[in-house]
């Protein structure tokens, strides 16, 4: 903001020669022009590169004549006065802008609303399902035999029993009853095998998802599909027969009859990936209520600027979001009796329907109801004498299309403490308020930055952050859409979607393990030399594991590993079907882990296929192809991350030779301060972005940006900086850093944000609004 | 397998999915598209236990015969009346006579073997093949011209709420028994939820638009735009509804009687309930196919409200001689057979949308039965009276079979229906195709 005088009057000698030689294609404030430039000047590189940039490449039409002192002040001019990210922000000031709920927020908003009315249930520490079993082939307190927890169900009886001194092979039953919990939003497929029948409910325990009793044919294998949202448990009950159902035979007839022989298997396949029998990791002997599942779809939000944020409308979405409305007005009469507790006889149905309607709206509009509002919303529908049944379906449809539920923020009036409560929830959990949020705000208890960070520390545990948390990385990880990475079997074989699928399991399990120990510590992300395997995988990349070892980190195995850098789940997602690609790595490098911007290139190039040039490496190919000038303005930095990870090939084995030839994964990083470092190998490489302060500030704006769903400069030119310190100062601490994050926002009204960005730009001094003295200017 | 449907299936019924787009289709436009063949439809009903020979089948053949006691209510429609003796269910295999009566019935092919143990011979599983009611939805499903909003709707009357042979008769495929929905509320809803829905919405738009403005006010000018876009989307929807709500609708949403329970006593009221429904959901065109299924193979319904208090499956065993059951088995016979003349009635009264005549004109109501006779299991001279004149044949008729196979007239249901087969079920019984002197 403020620069020394001898820089300002370099800055002022950069703008003449500016005017005269860049102005007429590139516009006064660097807006471009139509003709020669319209791309605005802006960006990310350092005064130093655009200075050897200038000197190289510009003016366009004569290179050459714009070099050494005169590259560098006019670096120095276009950099402060518009270029740089500062600049941009002081000539657009972003604002914290009125915002609907992201498609995220209103499906997680509905689930969470209905839920309120159902009993709560904790996901505790037992794993496993509850199991009993029976010795007859109906469920009879007197036959039951065995209570136990079974940690996964994947039983091979053949002509035996679960127990064979109390259970005869000829006929038992057993049934398994808790929890699965789901890892992301999609549709899930459960799969039931069984040689014998068998039933299974999966969130609605009224209506089986599977039936399966009558064992017909030689089916053995049962699929039902149903749509679950991430990050929740739901009820899992599976109900399992050995022998005939219908008329009961004969006693000689049982005795003279044969043993059939017996199985059972409980698995299921997450969204794209492949069958597997549900991990004990998922189950829990809990049972917990039926939860609500918007089925409506929803259109995707603007995810223009990085991160999915609710600043636009359209007719589709306001025709989404009726669609939606009616879905839950439907789904909530239909289930009045659980969710209102109001049997359907009761004399006082008419006002029980009334209150919960109220506690419906208010818990919608995350907040107590005026009594305009209540009458506006409850009151009204309840007057005449009509149906109350109708009335609640009518009110609830109200209240889901009020821009009171749709919008966060947009009470009239003065921001209060509902809204820091909001600010808070919606960070954390992409969802509305809980219970103990809103009673703190109604409380007052939500008043200062110590308040917020408590609550937020409260709310860290729960699974709807790890929810966020674990979607977050996969963006940032940019596998979120879970890639298409078949490979050339002839050149991988063995790499089919079983390995895919576990790929996945294994990059989920490595990031779990880093965000939720107890230093969370980012920089391991990039620097753990550890890989999670199971016995598939370990013999697939060469680590020593039984074939059927379940999944375990393996330390140093197989070599040369750093993080996510060289998981190879990503390193054959940033690879042909053939070949490794160092430049989809080095973009990965360069967007995702150091946040810059990349243009395109200015046109669409295929890569240079290996065939016809046999004699080259793959490093090799691709100096060869992005050495022309116009390609080395981003791959000068891109393909020097990338090299990094040359010794991993396509599915992200390690490789010393490529073809015979020597691997080179060799490159260099260039900070932004133009200081280049050289490195070798994916660890050195590792290692320097770990330390550098780029890849910070990189990460912490990108998780903001995810927890906010607000640009990170409408709350001042400090709050990064800010961030980045307490983030240093608590050892790099992921979840400390959510929990900084939420605390220095969630105080923030919308208006402020503007006021500040008012006056940052009207060229007054810049204070914190939010806490005054603790920052002051010199 | 059989599988309940997803609630998105049910949304998807309702309609809902596509809440604004309906205004623009006129549900019942979709049927009237095509006036050139006439429409024709196909109701199975279903009642259990067999039936008492000598108080049902006419004496005589041809167009002179007597209705029988237990047929008496068909007096009405007797021109338009054909009786179908000696039509067996040859089908054999795995599973005991009622499974098989009634997973064959419209399947005309064998049950898979299975874990379901009958009274005798081997237990059984599902039919292995789809039945012909389904066969001719996806025909006319499959063709613009008779496509509907729903193909065929499936109704059941107290059928009891598990899944097994014994309790489903429509299959959409191989080890696919689709369940019918005996719950008249369920089905008002299936058929009605959405207009309902949408008359709702509409109530409740203009208090959307109201506060939309009360909070517009008071927020920032540059905000305001968005909101003001939410505003206009919301103003375009009301516009549409009207819009939808002014153009002829085939008929008004029928009322049905609120709160009666699922009961046995109230079977006759659910009867009525769901006649009433299909006839509705024909006179909008939701479907060309419709099934009707009252209880179950071995149904036990207790017919008090005519005087009977045993169970109808445990009666049907009783032997001829015993006068007594053959009297209240006859009267539960007539009682079913008072339901197909109502629905007859019913059908009758009702003008055909968009062309002359009435429903039943353009409808064939085929009653049938698992067995032939309750006490001797048998799966001969299985029981199959038709009603009304949709498929051209010649009506007003009693026919008499030397014991084909019901393949073939599972064969001339497909033919008369406008989709010519050769063969359905198990190939072995579908001989010389379609059952001769039908037409």
């Amino acid at each position: 903001m403020v620069a020394s005088s001898p820089a300002r009057s370099d800055e002022l000698a950069g703008e003449k020669v500016y005017r005269q030689k860049c102005a007429s294609c590139h516009g006064a404030a660097g807006e471009g022009t139509p003709e020669d430039f319209p791309r605005p000047l802006a960006g990310d590189k350092s005064i130093p590169q655009l200075a050897h940039l200038i000197a190289k490449t510009m003016p366009s039409d004569d290179p050459g004549t714009c070099v050494g002192e005169d590259a560098d002040k006019v670096a120095a001019f276009i950099y402060n006065a518009f270029y740089s990210k500062a600049a941009q922000a002081r000539q657009k000031p972003p604002r914290i802008e009125l915002s609907r709920l992201t498609v995220r927020q209103y499906r997680n908003s509905v689930t969470d609303l209905i839920e309120t009315f159902q009993p709560p249930a904790r996901w505790d520490d037992q794993r496993g399902l509850k199991a009993e079993y029976f010795k007859t082939r109906r469920f009879r307190d007197e036959s039951r035999v065995v209570e136990r927890i079974d940690g996964e169900v994947h039983f091979d009886y053949k002509l035996s029993s679960p127990d064979p001194a109390k259970i005869d092979p000829k006929e038992f039953s057993i049934r398994w009853r808790g929890s699965v919990l789901v890892p992301e939003t999609g549709e899930y497929e459960f799969v039931v095998r069984t040689e014998n029948s068998a039933r299974l409910w999966v969130n609605d325990l009224k209506r089986p998802l599977i039936d399966a009793s009558v064992k017909s044919g030689k089916d053995t294998e049962y699929r039902g599909t149903i749509r679950l949202l991430g990050g929740r448990p739901y009820a899992i009950r599976l109900e399992y027969f050995k022998g005939k159902d219908g008329v009961e035979d004969s006693k000689e007839k049982k005795a003279k009859a044969q043993v059939e022989p017996g199985s059972i298997s409980l698995e299921w396949k997450l969204p794209q990936q492949s069958v597997e029998v549900i991990p004990r990791r998922n189950l829990s002997p809990v049972s917990f209520p039926e939860t609500f599942v918007l089925d409506t779809p929803l259109p995707p939000d603007d995810r223009s600027v990085g991160y999915e944020r609710g600043t636009t409308v359209s007719k589709a979405w306001d025709q989404a979001t009726t669609d939606a409305a009616i879905e839950v007005a439907c789904y909530v009469t239909a289930h009045l009796r659980d969710l209102a507790g109001v049997a359907d006889n009761a004399s006082d149905r008419k006002a029980k329907l009334r209150d919960f309607t109220l506690r419906f709206a208010e818990r919608a509009f995350r907040r107590p109801l005026t009594d305009d509002l209540k009458q506006r919303y409850v009151d009204r529908h309840f007057a005449d004498g009509r149906d109350p049944e109708l009335a609640v379906k009518r009110a609830v449809m109200l209240v889901l299309k009020s821009p009171r539920f749709l919008y966060r923020e947009i009470n009239e009036g003065q921001s209060d403490s509902y809204d820091i409560a909001s600010r808070i929830s919606f960070g954390l959990w992409d969802s509305l308020p809980d219970r103990a949020l809103l009673d703190a705000a109604k409380a007052g208890q939500l008043l200062t930055r110590e308040q917020v960070a408590r609550q937020a520390e409260r709310m860290m545990p729960d699974l709807r952050t790890h929810a966020k948390v674990r979607e977050f990385f996969l963006q940032w990880l940019r596998v979120e859409q879970v890639p298409d990475i078949s490979k050339d079997p002839k050149l991988y074989p063995g790499f089919d979607k079983a390995i895919v699928s576990d790929l996945r399991t294994s990059l989920d399990l490595f990031l779990n393990d880093v965000i939720w120990s107890e230093s969370a510590d980012f920089r391991q992300i990039l620097l753990a030399d550890t890989l999670y395997l199971n016995g598939r995988l370990a013999k697939f990349y060469g680590a020593d594991l039984p074939p059927d070892a379940p999944f375990k980190k393996v330390s140093r195995e197989p070599r040369d590993r750093a993080g996510v850098l060289s998981h190879p789940y990503l390193m054959a997602t940033f690879a042909y079907t053939a070949t490794s690609s160092p430049i989809h790595r080095g973009v990965f490098v360069s967007r995702s882990v150091l946040g810059r911007s990349l243009r395109p290139p200015p046109e669409a190039i295929a890569p240079l296929a290996p065939d016809l040039h046999a004699g080259l490496s793959t490093r090799e190919r691709v100096t060869l192809q992005t050495k022309p000038t116009v390609c080395m303005s981003c791959h000068g930095m891109i393909n020097p991350l990338g090299f990094g990870m040359e010794s991993f090939d396509a599915v992200g084995r390690f490789r010393k030779v490529e073809q015979g030839r020597a691997i080179d994964a060799s490159g260099s990083y260039e900070a932004p301060s133009g200081e280049v470092t050289k490195y070798a190998g994916a660890r050195e490489l590792a290692g320097l972005l770990a330390a550098s302060e780029e890849t910070h500030s990189a990460f912490i704006e990108q998780l903001f940006h995810n927890v906010v769903k607000q640009p990170i400069r409408a709350y001042g030119p400090y709050e990064l900086a800010e961030l980045r310190s307490s983030f240093v100062a608590n050892g790099f601490h992921i979840r400390k850093l959510m929990v900084e994050i939420v605390a220095s926002t969630a105080l923030v009204p919308r208006d402020a944000g503007r006021k500040v960005a008012d006056r940052a730009t009207s060229g007054g001094q810049v204070d914190r609004f939010r806490s005054p003295g603790v920052f002051s200017e010199n | 397998m059989a599988q309940g449907s997803t609630r998105r299936d049910f949304f998807r019924d309702l309609g809902i999915g596509a809440a604004a787009l309906p205004f623009l289709l006129n549900l019942p436009s979709l049927g009237f598209a095509n006036q050139a063949a006439r429409k024709k439809r196909l109701v199975v009903m279903f009642s259990p236990n067999g039936i008492v020979p000598k108080t049902f089948w006419p004496d005589d053949e041809g167009d002179k015969f007597a209705l029988k006691e237990s047929l008496k209510p068909l007096e009405p429609f007797r021109d338009r009346s054909l009786i179908l003796k000696g039509v067996c269910d040859k089908v054999r295999g795995d599973g005991d006579n009622h499974m098989r009566g009634m997973g064959c019935l419209l399947t005309g092919v064998e049950l898979f073997p299975g874990n379901i143990q009958g009274g005798s011979d081997t237990p059984a599983g599902w039919a292995s093949g789809l039945s012909i009611d389904q066969e001719i939805k996806n025909r006319l499903q499959a063709r613009p011209e008779t496509k509907t909003r729903f193909g065929s709707l499936e109704f059941g009357v107290m059928v009891p709420d598990r899944a097994d042979t014994w309790t489903r008769m429509v299959y959409a495929g191989p080890n696919k028994p689709l369940a019918p929905i005996d719950d008249p509320y369920q089905m008002f809803a299936k058929l009605y939820g959405q207009s309902k829905d949408r008359e709702t919405l509409k109530s409740i738009l203009d208090d959307v638009q109201d506060d939309l403005k009360k909070v517009s006010s008071k927020i920032s000018v540059e905000d305001r735009q968005l909101l003001d876009e939410h505003a206009t989307f919301v103003r375009e929807m009301e516009q549409e509804l009207k819009e939808s709500g002014n153009a002829k609708i085939g008929h008004p949403v029928p009322e049905i009687e609120p709160g009666v329970k699922e009961e046995n006593d109230n079977i006759p009221r659910i009867s009525k309930m769901q006649i009433d429904l299909m006839v509705h959901s024909f006179a909008a065109d939701f479907a060309r196919v419709a099934t009707m299924q009252y209880t179950n193979s071995v149904g036990g319904a207790r017919m008090r409200w005519l005087g009977v208090n045993e169970g109808h499956h445990e009666l049907s065993h009783n032997p001829d001689s015993d006068e007594k059951s053959q009297e209240k088995l006859t009267k539960i016979n007539k009682w079913y057979c008072e339901q197909l003349a109502y629905m007859a009635k019913r059908l009758a009264e009702t003008p055909e949308p968009g062309g002359g005549g009435s429903l039943l004109d353009n409808t064939m109501i085929v009653w049938t039965n698992e067995l032939g006779k309750g006490n001797s299991h048998t799966l001969e001279d299985i029981p199959f009276v038709l009603v009304g004149n949709g498929l051209d044949f010649k009506m007003g008729r009693s026919i008499k079979y030397p014991k084909l196979p019901h393949n073939r007239l599972l064969l001339s249901l497909a033919e008369g229906m406008g989709h010519p087969i050769k063969r359905f079920g198990n190939p072995n019984f579908c001989g010389d195709g379609p059952l001769p002197k039908l037409t």
